[in-house]
């Protein structure tokens, strides 16, 4: 790594970037645009932040809190556990332990940063991970296992068997760490009596690990109270998972950011309910006049993304969206599988609920919970069985009628690129005009987003689309 | 010796052949962490799944993406152009993604190349986790597989039959615990090719086939002049390789000799027996899975670490090859940190990053091994 990034801690850097722009609008106009010239390639980011109004200001507050919770957590005397976007930090806050979500961390830091987390992510190289790893962990792990962060306590993941890059990064870093490390591990099969009890026997076995590395006992009382409150949120994500099957759209494409990050960083966390609470409040104004949440008004387009969105560099994905009138319906990452759920439904014995009347129900519904998270849920097992990743991509893109269909991912997704050729076209076979992007959502180097821009509308004209 | 090499060399070989014109059936398998033993019992031959004597990837690259490492790839272009027409059953073990997603690429594959799926074309969920829960669960996937096996089959598996079955495996890997014993010597009589060719034939041939050929070249290596005595002792580590002609590579010019290796197809369990008491499925899920070092059990690179240092000092190595096949992350990233705590004990290494199947970069890597070589002098 460049000697002078070793300068900075990289947690802080964020932290006060993010703190600093959920702070300017508190000032007058005059006083906010004068003060974002501090702030030169961040001015746009923030930008869309303050044009989604008040939902907007309370994302930016809550990944500020995020990472003042990060810097605090070892004067508070909390540990600090890496961990990954498709384990639910839910767990972590009921035993007062701080999550540091790599994914999401590299995904802000490449909306925010003019260069991205490029030189994190090469660090991850530098000190033996293969260049071929996800850069989705490599870029903010980059930063913590160069030392420019608050230090790793302990590392929890749950994809092995369903990605096992990712696991893999997680695994590196605990050992190049020697930090403890613990996997959560998912069957191929979902809903069945054998799965979901293997799903709570892990789960239990991680809470005795966290338990063990924290020195802090279960406090079911806290859990229970985590879990009153994501019932609350699962009800308001309810609501607006169905906003995405409005005509139009009455939602600005940031908010499918928000809904996934807030539940990757606050699931049962008031912050987030407020969040949700506010987005709400926006989209139901919306759908009341009938109006698209596109900055144009107009909804041109309807694509579902059926992997994951794009986040390099300066939310160039998110502003393309919105600069041709492309509602995003939403993408893997979007959907929770609450049982009751609109599109729940077409999967039968596949939502989890949640109960709280006793501590035996309570470790199973989040252990429920947690297996149905994005990508553990249904590209644990092959894509073409029941319930698994087509059938939910065929029944979510008609659920929204989806126009088309688009595949993005990075070129570490071992699990996906294995096999997204002939899951393409079993797509295409159904209808829908499926494009698979070679880029890489957290790394404009691999293809950049000139590149990327121009071959998506290509796709949009070749396909008749826009 | 003649016949592992033989053996090795095709996918179908003639021991295959001869096996199916007897009229018995021919089961593939893709991961070291299914236990040949249950096909064994059942009078079928298990056959580990290769992806040798590969000459293009146009099927391959039809289904697979591009960011996959050319292991299955090479191993779906086989079953493309024909060449594992000879199996009546296969299974998919989820050894890793790449792995586990030949499943949907080989079966929709067959949609466009006829007869390439066999009549049974089956899936083994095996956990990433060996104690417990995960033990339990893997315990259970062996006895759904062994009915499965019997339904589709027509066979009837008892436990005596299972326990016969795991003597004479267990009789190969005392057999190849002792052709190990000659690699120890200082000066060893046997070159890593060969022993190599052995442990890759051993999955591909009848068992009894095999531990009879094995004592026979065992009984000839107990009076073979030792090796050259300049040569470098070298370990080769990393990703899945049947590749004989690797190890020959290494070993040209009798520069250097691989005294040990910690590869999927390598001997990784001789030596370690399966229980003979008890329930048979529960002694070989405990063997096959609770004695697995393959990098897919996340979280144990210390007990991983600490093996390679035992064979390092018990086959006196002078330096490792740490290989990684291109896209595979799990034996990459690993070998960047053997690469940092062995280094740091004075023990060189060398990490190479490369493709699967045809020795495509000889050149690269054969300079790269003389380089390692002449700075181990």
């Amino acid at each position: 790594m460049r000697p002078e990034l070793m300068q900075y801690n990289f947690d802080w850097m964020m932290a006060k970037t993010l703190d600093a722009a959920a702070r300017f609008p508190m000032g007058t106009s005059k006083e906010t645009r004068l003060a974002l010239n501090y702030m030169p390639y961040f001015q746009s980011i923030a930008d869309t932040f303050y044009t989604a109004g008040d939902p907007g200001m309370q994302l930016l507050n809550l990944l500020s809190t995020y990472y003042k919770n990060i810097l605090n957590a070892h004067k508070n005397g909390q540990k600090i556990a890496a961990t990954t976007f498709c384990q639910s930090p839910a767990i972590f806050y009921a035993l007062d332990v701080v999550p540091v979500t790599f994914e999401v961390l590299t995904a802000l830091g490449g909306l925010v940063w003019k260069r991205g987390l490029f030189d994190y992510m090469d660090y991850c190289c530098e000190i033996g991970m293969t260049e071929t790893s996800c850069s989705s962990q490599r870029g903010a792990m980059g930063a913590y296992l160069a030392g420019l962060g608050e230090e790793i306590d302990l590392v929890v993941c749950d994809t092995p068997g369903v990605c096992d890059t990712n696991a893999n990064a997680f695994s590196f870093a605990a050992a190049y760490l020697d930090k403890p490390f613990f996997q959560l591990n998912y069957p191929s099969s979902l809903g069945d009596p054998r799965s979901e009890q293997y799903h709570l026997d892990d789960y239990k076995a991680l809470i005795s690990f966290l338990e063990e590395h924290t020195g802090k006992k279960m406090n079911y009382d806290r859990l229970a109270t985590i879990l009153t409150a994501v019932e609350e949120q699962d009800d308001l994500i309810a609501e607006l998972e169905d906003m995405f099957m409005l005509e139009p759209v009455p939602m600005p494409p940031i908010f499918n950011l928000a809904m996934y990050t807030g539940r990757f960083t606050f699931c049962g966390h008031p912050a987030f309910t407020r969040l949700l609470k506010s987005m709400l409040e926006w989209a139901r104004e919306l759908a009341g006049q009938g109006r698209s949440g596109l900055k144009s008004g107009r909804e041109n387009l309807r694509v579902y993304m059926c992997y994951i969105d794009h986040y390099t560099v300066d939310m160039n994905f998110w502003n393309y969206l919105d600069e041709r009138g492309i509602a995003n319906v939403g993408s893997i990452l979007t959907r929770n599988f609450r049982d009751f759920n609109t599109y729940t439904r077409e999967f039968e014995g596949v939502g989890y609920s949640l109960d709280v009347s006793s501590r035996d129900a309570m470790l199973n519904s989040i252990a429920q919970l947690n297996a149905r998270l994005p990508m553990v849920r249904s590209i644990r097992g092959p894509y073409d069985q029941p319930n698994m990743w087509l059938e939910e991509t065929l029944a979510i893109a008609k659920l929204c009628r989806a126009q088309c269909i688009i595949y993005n991912g990075t070129p570490g997704c071992r699990n996906t690129w294995g096999m997204v050729k002939p899951f393409a076209r079993e797509i295409e076979n159904q209808g829908y005009p499926v494009h698979i992007m070679y880029g890489d959502a957290f790394d404009d180097r691999v293809e950049s987003w000139e590149a990327t821009r121009e071959r998506l509308d290509e796709f949009f004209q070749v396909r008749g689309l826009l | 010796m003649q016949a592992f090499l033989d053996a090795a060399a095709v996918i179908e070989n003639d021991a295959v052949k001869a096996w199916k014109q007897a009229g018995k059936k021919v089961v593939g398998y893709s991961c070291s962490h299914l236990p040949p033993e249950v096909f064994h019992a059942a009078g079928i031959l298990p056959v580990r799944l290769r992806g040798i004597q590969t000459e293009g990837m146009e099927i391959g690259d039809a289904y697979f993406g591009p960011f996959i490492c050319s292991f299955p790839k090479c191993l779906l272009q086989q079953v493309g152009m024909g060449q594992y027409a000879f199996l009546d059953g296969v299974v998919i073990i989820p050894g890793c993604d790449a792995m586990r997603r030949l499943d949907e690429c080989w079966r929709k594959a067959g949609n466009d190349h006829k007869h390439i799926v066999p009549g049974w074309f089956d899936y083994l969920d095996v956990p990433h986790k060996s104690e417990g829960h995960g033990l339990r669960w893997y315990q259970t996937e062996l006895q759904h597989l062994l009915t499965r096996i019997e339904q589709y089959f027509g066979v009837t598996v008892t436990a005596d039959a299972l326990r016969e079955s795991i003597d004479t495996y267990n009789r190969g890997r005392q057999l190849l615990q002792s052709l190990l014993e000659f690699r120890k010597r200082d000066n060893t009589v046997v070159s890593g090719s060969d022993v190599f060719a052995a442990t890759v034939a051993a999955t591909v041939l009848p068992r009894e086939d095999f531990n009879r050929q094995l004592e026979n070249w065992l009984a000839e290596l107990a009076n073979k002049d030792p090796l050259a005595s300049n040569t470098k002792r070298l370990m080769v580590v990393g990703s899945i390789s049947d590749e004989i002609d690797l190890f020959q590579l290494i070993e040209s010019e009798s520069q250097a000799v691989v005294v040990a290796e910690n590869l999927c197809f390598g001997v990784r369990h001789a030596g370690g027996q399966v229980a003979t008491s008890g329930d048979p499925i529960a002694a070989l899920a405990k063997h096959y899975l609770a004695t697995s070092i393959c990098p897919r059990m996340f979280g144990k690179y210390k007990e991983r670490l600490a093996l390679l240092k035992q064979i390092i000092d018990r086959y006196q190595v002078q330096g490792l090859v740490l290989q990684n096949i291109r896209f595979c992350d799990l034996h990459g990233s690993e070998n960047g940190l053997f690469e940092r705590d062995l280094e740091a004990i004075g023990i060189p290494c060398l990490r190479i990053e490369r493709e699967y199947g045809p020795l495509t970069e000889t050149g690269r890597i054969k300079l790269r091994i003389d380089a390692f070589l002449e700075n181990l002098d």
